[in-house]
């Protein structure tokens, strides 16, 4: 265990019944870094949290917090806040009566608790909503009102339970910038569990991927981009053309996939140890690929597929194309890029990428 | 959250549970046990002897009330479900919003008036010098003799559970899926034929809780039928009132007691089985 | 809103109409025996019919000096407070343990709970007498009150439990990540969110116990037991007291059930309403 790690799980497993919401998780968060946990409904990473935060027990293993296990430690005695998807604020007490809360638990005096408060509101920018119902504040402000009650006992830790997914778009945006520069000033740890790619990408300095409770993979959002581990991982971002196939040859300088799309190479270095025969699978992000109507260079990887759609968000177009054994391709370009280049429903181009973008995905 | 029983989570869950058991299951309990008891010279004492139910269930008197209280009620549950069923109808569907709440309170205020007030006041409307009798009067009609007669029971049943039965068949009509309607109406199925096609069968629970209830309720009354029925035909709960009160055969009246339990349980059972067939809860 | 409906071009205007004739009916129905009780207390008649005798509080004179009565008031009053106060609480707990928790028989609990109010009144009252009376606890405001709690605590339960529903699901928990212990987030969180459920039911189980006992009670102003003394009552000792009598109750009655309304609709619940339109 490093010197600055916070929290440590160790071989933690949950079970519901006969159900395995999560298997073996060994991991640590480290202090002070913003940490995203990703992955679709049912991974685990709720439960993951709720184990943190003491509302579900680990059926296995131990959780450690700055060293102490904290396993049998109930709710309320951690130092554990958690801001929630639904908020949960009383609707009760007014803004103020909300922020103090944790600290009235804690025994606080009423005008200390009453000044740490008004300090928070005022960071948060909602001063002038103290003595409101909370029920009368937009979405944004009860959120706002949300981080002030749980970070107003200023603990070492954050939870953060999908918190911006009821917001709409523009402010999902303006409060992702406010939690980040919120975590970068108070140095707090924040654990952050979301479904969302790009608020996790966003926001974290690192970032784990659960599957049907296991982990995929943890590294910064630059590392799980470029290099995903698993096929799982690169389906899971959906921003890669995934092949899989057999090895036909591998040595120290290149590796060559012979995949129904047609044979592949790239650097032996862009993934792990694969001997000859063995199945793998590599991925080439959407925005690496050539279009072009004549045959590329050759010691280009190409192949020939038909325009089967396009999408369009914002600036950049994602162009879906189907070769004639029916793989799916996605390449990604900007609106300048294609305007010399025919597009249209049915057209045949070529597709092609060097060897440096391929990645090796480990098992397939 | 937590696994393990603790005090804090029996302090809230023990207090009911044992009041209902002490005040309701032991005097239930205890009243199976009376059944066996026997009476000598007006004095009961504790026994475990069938005479009370072998006498009971030898009596022509017992059947004849069980035939006709089990006949009214079901005639009352039929009666009071197809006439509350428009008024239901027309709130769930024909008022907005607001009209349906002050509909909904407007049914509630009976619950806090006393039935026997209620009762009594239909005596003065049956009465054979009652308001119906000179109001008929006045158009040459009459006088009818409306008062002691089954109809008057009936009337005094639908008092009882009128406003419940109300309640309960808008509650559930109001959750039908109107996209089933429009759908219904879209494929050309008349509006009658909706209701009858559509929105009973979706309702068919609620609707189906609401006359249990009224059985319930009428099986088990004996205001109306003593008080606006003058006493015929007998009931069930006349048979045990009148048991009580003569000759302190209180074992006997709890055979009566335990039967009718045994037989709205019977009735619930079916009745909830047959409203959730071929549906999950 | 009502034009606005996508069946708009499928109503008929007669089938309209003819409902909400039908709603009318039903009313004067199920307000008939009430508006009647209520106008022949004033009626001098000793037999009322139509039509009307002279205006008269005599009825509620010979009510206001009968010291049974005053003395069966008393009574009620006393035994409906101390019914509302151990109802309440009962279902409250039971409410909140049917929210939190899962066990095994919890089924069974449920039905325990809600039971009491399908057994016929007849059969509960013989039951209780008999057994109240082995226990010699029979014939006192005791055994009211205990037959009181089965049949109003179900009524207490079904209002909290579903003023519980429209909790937050994450608000007891969220209490105690920020530090309170079960007890001071019952305290501090659960009882001030269920606090217009709670008064509500203080209300409702006073009113249900009022309206239950104090005709009858009132009629006799013995100090017997409920079953006993309506079968007295039905024996013949009616008059137009009752009307008197019942208009009071009904009176005291609807009081106690808006004051209720009021508290339940009052200040939280309004401004959560009023956000929720805002939305």
């Amino acid at each position: 265990m490093q010197r600055d790690t916070l929290v440590a799980f160790d071989g933690v497993i949950k079970r519901f019944g006969s159900f395995v919401a999560v298997q073996k998780l060994d991991f640590e968060i480290r202090k002070g870094e913003f940490l995203a946990i990703m992955g679709s409904s049912g991974c685990g990473k709720t439960t993951t949290l709720r184990m943190l935060a003491g509302l579900e027990a680990p059926s296995e293993g131990s959780i450690r917090l700055a060293g102490k296990p904290i396993n049998d430690l109930p709710t309320w005695k951690r130092d554990t806040p958690m801001v929630w998807q639904s908020l949960a604020l009383f609707p009760f007490l007014n803004v103020i009566e909300n922020v103090e809360f944790a600290l009235k638990m804690r025994g606080v005096g009423k005008t200390e608790r009453r000044q740490r408060a008004e300090k928070w509101l005022d960071r948060m920018q909602i001063s002038e909503f103290a003595s409101r119902n909370v029920a009368q504040l937009s979405g944004g402000q009860r959120q706002r009102v949300a981080l002030a009650r749980s970070l107003v006992v200023e603990p070492e830790i954050l939870l953060l339970d999908e918190p911006l997914s009821a917001l709409d778009a523009a402010l999902k945006v303006r409060m992702q910038t406010v939690l980040k520069t919120l975590q970068r000033e108070t140095g707090i740890t924040f654990v952050y569990v979301t479904h969302s790619q790009s608020e996790a990408f966003s926001m974290a300095d690192r970032v784990i991927i659960m599957s049907r409770g296991k982990i995929e993979q943890i590294g910064t959002p630059q590392e799980i981009y470029r290099t995903p581990k698993t096929r799982f991982v690169a389906d899971f971002l959906g921003s890669s053309n995934i092949f899989t196939g057999d090895v036909v040859h591998a040595d120290a300088a290149t590796i060559g996939l012979s995949t129904p799309s047609g044979t592949f190479r790239l650097n032996a270095a862009a993934g792990g140890a694969v001997k000859t025969g063995q199945q793998a699978t590599i991925t080439v992000l959407d925005t690496k690929p050539a279009l072009s109507l004549d045959r590329p260079a050759e010691g280009r990887n190409m192949l020939r597929a038909k325009v089967i759609g396009e999408e369009f968000v914002g600036a950049t177009a994602t162009i879906y194309l189907e070769t004639a054994g029916g793989q799916e391709i996605r390449v990604q370009k900007s609106h300048a890029e294609l305007s010399d280049l025919p597009v249209d429903i049915g057209q045949e181009l070529y597709v092609s990428w060097s060897q440096d973008d391929g990645h090796l995905v480990s098992a397939a | 959250m937590r696994r393990s029983v603790s005090l804090y989570g029996l302090t809230f869950s023990l207090p009911l549970l044992l009041w209902q058991l002490v005040f309701f299951v032991s005097p239930l309990c205890f009243l199976v046990a009376l059944s066996f008891w026997t009476v000598k010279n007006f004095r009961m004492q504790p026994d475990f002897d069938t005479v009370n139910w072998v006498t009971m269930y030898g009596r022509s008197v017992f059947w004849m009330a069980y035939a006709k209280t089990m006949a009214m009620a079901s005639f009352a549950a039929v009666l009071t479900s197809i006439l509350a069923f428009p008024f239901s109808y027309a709130a769930a569907f024909k008022l907005s919003e607001t009209a349906r709440r002050w509909a909904v309170f407007l049914m509630v205020i009976p619950f806090f008036t006393s039935y026997l007030v209620r009762v009594y006041s239909w005596q003065i409307f049956l009465s054979d010098a009652g308001i119906i009798n000179v109001m008929l009067g006045w158009v040459g009609l009459g006088p009818f003799h409306l008062l002691n007669t089954v109809g008057a029971t009936m009337v005094g049943y639908l008092t009882l559970a009128f406003p419940l039965v109300v309640l309960l068949q808008m509650f559930s009509l109001v959750f039908v899926d109107r996209t089933l309607i429009e759908a219904a109406h879209n494929l050309r199925s008349g509006r009658i034929r909706t209701v009858f096609a559509v929105v009973i069968p979706s309702a068919r629970v609620g609707l189906v809780i609401a006359a249990l209830f009224c059985f319930i309720l009428s099986f088990g009354d004996f205001v109306s039928p003593i008080y606006l029925g003058g006493g015929d035909p007998t009931t069930l709960s006349i048979l045990i009132t009148d048991t009580t009160k003569s000759g302190q055969q209180w074992p006997r009246a709890a055979v009566i007691a335990i039967t009718m339990i045994i037989t709205l349980l019977a009735v619930a059972f079916m009745a909830v089985r047959f409203a959730y067939k071929g549906r999950t809860k | 809103m009502s034009d606005q409906r996508p069946d708009a071009h499928q109503r008929s205007r007669t089938i309209d109409f003819a409902l909400k004739a039908y709603l009318l009916l039903g009313y004067a129905f199920v307000f008939a025996p009430i508006a009647a009780s209520f106008v022949f207390s004033f009626n001098s008649d000793r037999f009322p019919s139509i039509p009307l005798g002279s205006f008269s509080m005599d009825w509620y004179r010979a009510v206001a000096t009968d010291p049974l009565v005053w003395e069966g008031l008393r009574n009620t009053l006393l035994v409906g407070t101390v019914v509302a106060i151990i109802s309440t609480a009962l279902g409250f707990g039971a409410a909140y343990t049917d929210y939190r928790y899962k066990f095994f028989g919890k089924q069974a609990y449920m039905a325990l709970a809600l039971l009491p109010p399908t057994i016929p009144v007849v059969i509960l009252g013989l039951a209780m007498l008999a057994f109240l009376s082995r226990v010699d606890l029979a014939g006192n405001a005791f055994a009211v009150i205990i037959s009181h709690v089965v049949i109003c605590a179900p009524f207490a339960m079904a209002l909290t439990r579903l003023r519980l529903s429209q909790m937050d699901a994450s608000l007891e928990a969220a209490a105690w990540n920020l530090g309170a212990s079960e007890w001071a987030a019952m305290r501090h969180v659960i009882i001030p969110f269920t606090a217009p459920a709670i008064l509500g039911a203080l209300f409702i189980t006073a009113a249900v116990s009022f309206d239950e006992f104090a005709v009858a009670w009132f009629v006799s102003g013995l100090n017997e037991t409920l079953p006993v003394k309506v079968l007295g009552f039905l024996q013949g000792q009616v008059s137009p007291r009752i009307n008197a009598i019942g208009t009071f109750v009904f009176v005291t009655s609807m009081t106690l059930v808006i004051v209720a309304q009021v508290l339940l609709t009052g200040r939280g619940a309004k401004t959560e309403k009023a956000a929720l339109e805002e939305e």
